[in-house]
């Protein structure tokens, strides 16, 4: 891991290109959990029972932890950010790392409750469950992804800083943070009717 | 900067000519970078499509030709008549006009180099491609998708549509929207970081203006259609019930998103039309846009309005009345920027003078239209009159006279306006107007007949009817008025065809147009500009002593930008020069992400989930192939 330090460069007036094309794919993508969040309503309001018989009622504990953990990951993330924006290289890819690893714990913990609720309810039963299933998949996936980014980030940092990799660093944290605001409104939605 | 007399000139030129060259030969299209050739692409590539989707539209009219018509039977009828929608919207007119018009146009007025992510914008291309082909196989195969290009569940459903056409259709427009998204993140990116120093917001072009309100609807309708297709499929292949009623779904679900993102999507069809319009009415009336602060607001309220109107389609599915009344008076707002528009145009029109020359011709006929399409869509904004006339062909009238008349017309004048600069040459000016009159003939000959047929109760979408209702001689007329259209098109396209080899040499600025693209030679060199032009107002050309200063600056070496491919940032709002970027060259790679991409939609659709698998880690080894190259190093 060498230590080569950004480009010396005079500020920046604005935000470099690669942050606006992350924050317009990210307009997008919460366009598509919005889209998942009206579906979800739809069937709420047009169903007097929710969940339908049948349908054990949402976990409320674990859940909830879980999202916790994902939230505190940012942390990390942010911090990772701040050390790569002050050259420090090492500082950066360990604290993406100590990201990275509690994002597996999460996506691994999770992966495990969707195949145990998957056993115990079926999307082709009802509604309720193909949304349900549908928009918790949907976000696994992001988390993945944005996994695979940081994993992308982590080869990157061990042949040093250029400013592109710091503003693929800076775009990576950006979108975790998202994936976390997105995981917030996710488990609430699903939560509430065990509220 | 025609004749590059001064030696010194001279040399920065040669430079940033070596540097910018790409690879020669067919290679060079396969891997290209440059916003130019990828716009050139997208122009064949989708006027390709268009002529399937025209043979489509002449199959339809001449199965209507009579009563009881033999040419297509039922199924083929459906096919046709559904990839004639799909064709035309999602494989025409959306990749010709920000994919070809924007890709080409954008970057040259604003006065960059190339867009902000030029592989990006490869990628784009290549995905467009690869989905247009990809549905095209199902029809083909002789499984097209069948269910209208709205896809209305449950017809849509696996229930009462078993075969692999809806799977066609579903995985297609998501491959599809794939490319829309990220050519519409491009030119937002472009349009704020890239524009030339001085081009403050407030002097940016009116079509720039348009594309950028037109890539805003697609990054926010999009999501909404790709959600609804990943509903339907994995109702139909993993017996989900989104649309189930039995189970608590909702077939009126599929309705409501599909048109959260379909009613957007007309704007985002028609806004490239408003952005050429008030390109071309400068130039051929000898003076500035009127109320240009008003024109520029409306086109973003257009695309902004154009989220909250979507049940107006869908008034007769039995939603609540308050529902369909707030939606009948959010629909009526939409004429509010339409007219500032339409009257910014004419009054702009009747207070230049005007040189009637074929471009100039296209826009008037657009303006025609829309008033006359326009008209019937207020129409269709009082509930009962919908709730009477939907589902005849009076909606089809209304549409092709919006889609057809008043999105494409614009399109076609916009391929002469911009000939010479593209190609070096004059295009023919008497054969384009003749042109233009057959096509302006044929479509109002084609299109107003269905107007009475539809209040005569023919419905739309049937592949055939019975004799002796009335209807006979308005189909006639209609699929006359087909033909005539048709032969316009192909005498316009090969007028251009001629005038490629045997037109006249086009000098930089023939028309005496406003915006930075007449700066510079026809046809532009691969950087575009020589020296990042200073601009001072939205009609830089018509500043002469900026465009003087420019070429005293080539002499200088001053803001040339010559050591690689360069160009500069500049801040969002008032374009104060922020950094010099590096910009990638030529690349392999997206062509190959494409392919990859490609594999795993065809592997979906066939339901081999192993290669699909092997595809997904293919598609991850060449994203980091495509990162491994840096721009810096590239």
């Amino acid at each position: 891991m060498s230590a080569v330090s950004p480009k010396p460069a005079r500020a920046r007036l604005s935000m470099p290109s690669g942050w606006w094309g992350m924050a317009l794919f990210i307009a997008a993508e919460a366009t598509l959990f919005g889209t998942l969040f009206a579906t979800y309503f739809y069937f709420r309001f047009s169903t007097a029972k929710w969940p339908p018989a049948g349908v054990p009622e949402p976990k409320v504990a674990l859940p909830l932890i879980l999202t916790g953990v994902l939230v505190a990951s940012t942390a990390p993330v942010f911090l990772g950010g701040r050390a790569a924006r002050a050259g420090n290289v090492r500082a950066a890819w360990l604290f993406f790392f100590a990201a990275l690893l509690i994002q597996g714990g999460y996506l691994g913990v999770q992966v495990h409750e969707f195949t145990s609720d998957l056993a115990k309810f079926s999307p082709q039963d009802t509604a309720y469950a193909s949304i349900y299933f549908t928009m918790l998949g949907v976000h696994h996936v992001h988390v993945a992804l944005g996994m695979l980014l940081e994993l992308w980030v982590l080869g990157k940092l061990l042949g040093g800083l250029t400013s592109y990799r710091l503003t693929g660093v800076r775009v990576t944290a950006f979108y975790w943070y998202f994936v976390s605001a997105a995981a917030i409104a996710v488990v609430l939605t699903q939560l509430y009717p065990a509220l | 900067m025609a004749s590059i007399a001064h030696p010194e000139a001279l040399r920065h030129v040669r430079r940033l000519e070596r540097v910018w060259s790409e690879r020669p030969g067919v290679l060079g299209w396969l891997t290209t970078t440059d916003h130019k050739r990828i716009g050139l692409l997208y122009l064949f590539a989708s006027l390709a499509f268009f002529g399937a989707g025209g043979v489509e539209a002449l199959l339809i009219r001449t199965q209507l030709l009579t009563p009881h018509g033999t040419t297509l039977s039922p199924a083929a009828f459906d096919q046709v008549m559904t990839m004639h929608g799909v064709t035309m919207i999602f494989l025409f007119v959306i990749p010709i006009s920000t994919g070809a018009f924007g890709n080409y146009l954008v970057p040259l007025m604003i006065g960059a180099r190339d867009m902000a992510f030029p592989r990006l914008n490869a990628l784009s291309f290549w995905i467009f491609v690869a989905s247009g082909l990809f549905m095209y196989t199902g029809l083909i195969t002789g499984n097209g998708p069948n269910a209208g290009w709205f896809d209305y569940v449950p017809l849509a459903s696996r229930t009462y549509n078993p075969g692999s056409g809806i799977d066609f259709y579903a995985l297609g427009l998501i491959f599809n929207s794939i490319s829309s998204t990220a050519a519409a993140i491009n030119f937002i990116v472009t349009i704020f970081k890239l524009r030339a120093p001085g081009m403050s917001l407030n002097r940016m072009p009116l079509f720039c203006y348009a594309f950028l309100a037109v890539s805003f609807a697609l990054v926010f309708a999009l999501p909404a259609l790709s959600v609804d297709c990943l509903f339907l499929e994995l109702d139909r292949r993993l017996g989900f019930n989104f649309f189930n009623s039995a189970q608590g779904g909702s077939v009126l679900l599929w309705q409501h998103l599909f048109w959260i993102f379909g009613h957007p999507e007309v704007y985002i069809i028609i806004l490239p039309a408003f952005g050429i319009a008030t390109s071309i009415i400068p130039t051929f009336t000898r003076r500035r846009m009127v109320a240009f602060p008003m024109v520029a607001l409306a086109e973003i309220l257009v695309a902004f309005i154009g989220f909250g109107v979507w049940a107006h389609h869908m008034f007769s599915v039995g939603l609540s009345t308050i529902t369909t009344v707030y939606f009948a008076a959010a629909s009526m707002m939409v004429v509010i920027p339409s007219a500032i528009q339409l009257f910014a145009w004419l009054t702009t029109l009747v207070t230049g003078t005007p040189i009637f020359k074929t471009p100039l011709l296209w826009i008037i006929g657009f303006i025609v239209f829309f008033i006359i399409g326009g008209l019937s869509g207020i129409m269709f904004a009082a509930i009962p009159f919908d709730q009477q006339l939907t589902d005849t062909y009076f909606v089809v009238a209304h549409f092709h006279f919006i889609i057809f008349g008043a999105a494409v017309f614009p399109l076609l004048g916009g391929l002469h306006y911009w000939f010479p600069k593209v190609t070096g040459r004059m295009y023919h000016e008497p054969r384009a107007k003749l042109a233009f009159w057959l096509t302006f003939g044929g479509s109002a000959l084609a299109f107003f007949p269905m107007h009475i047929v539809g209040l005569l109760g023919m419905p739309r979408r049937v592949y055939t009817y019975a004799p002796g209702l009335g209807w006979d001689i308005y189909n006639q007329l209609e699929t006359a008025g087909a033909y005539v259209v048709a032969c316009g098109l192909v005498l316009l396209v090969a007028n251009l065809v001629v005038s490629y080899f045997r037109g006249e040499p086009a000098p930089p600025d023939p028309f005496g147009g406003a915006t930075l693209e007449w700066s510079i030679p026809s046809p532009p060199p691969a950087y575009n500009f020589a020296v990042i032009p200073t601009v001072t107002s939205p009609y830089p050309m018509w500043d002469v002593a900026d465009r003087e200063a420019d070429e005293r600056k080539l002499e200088q070496g001053v803001m040339v930008l010559e050591r690689g491919h360069e160009t500069p940032a500049t801040t969002v709002l008032d374009a104060d020069l922020d950094e010099v970027l590096e910009m990638p060259s030529d690349s392999a790679w997206p062509i190959l992400v494409a392919l990859m991409l490609t594999g795993v939609f065809a592997m979906l659709l066939t339901g081999h989930l192993v290669p699909m698998y092997v595809f997904l880690g293919l598609l991850g080894v060449t994203v980091v192939g495509w990162h491994s190259v840096e721009p810096e190093e590239a």
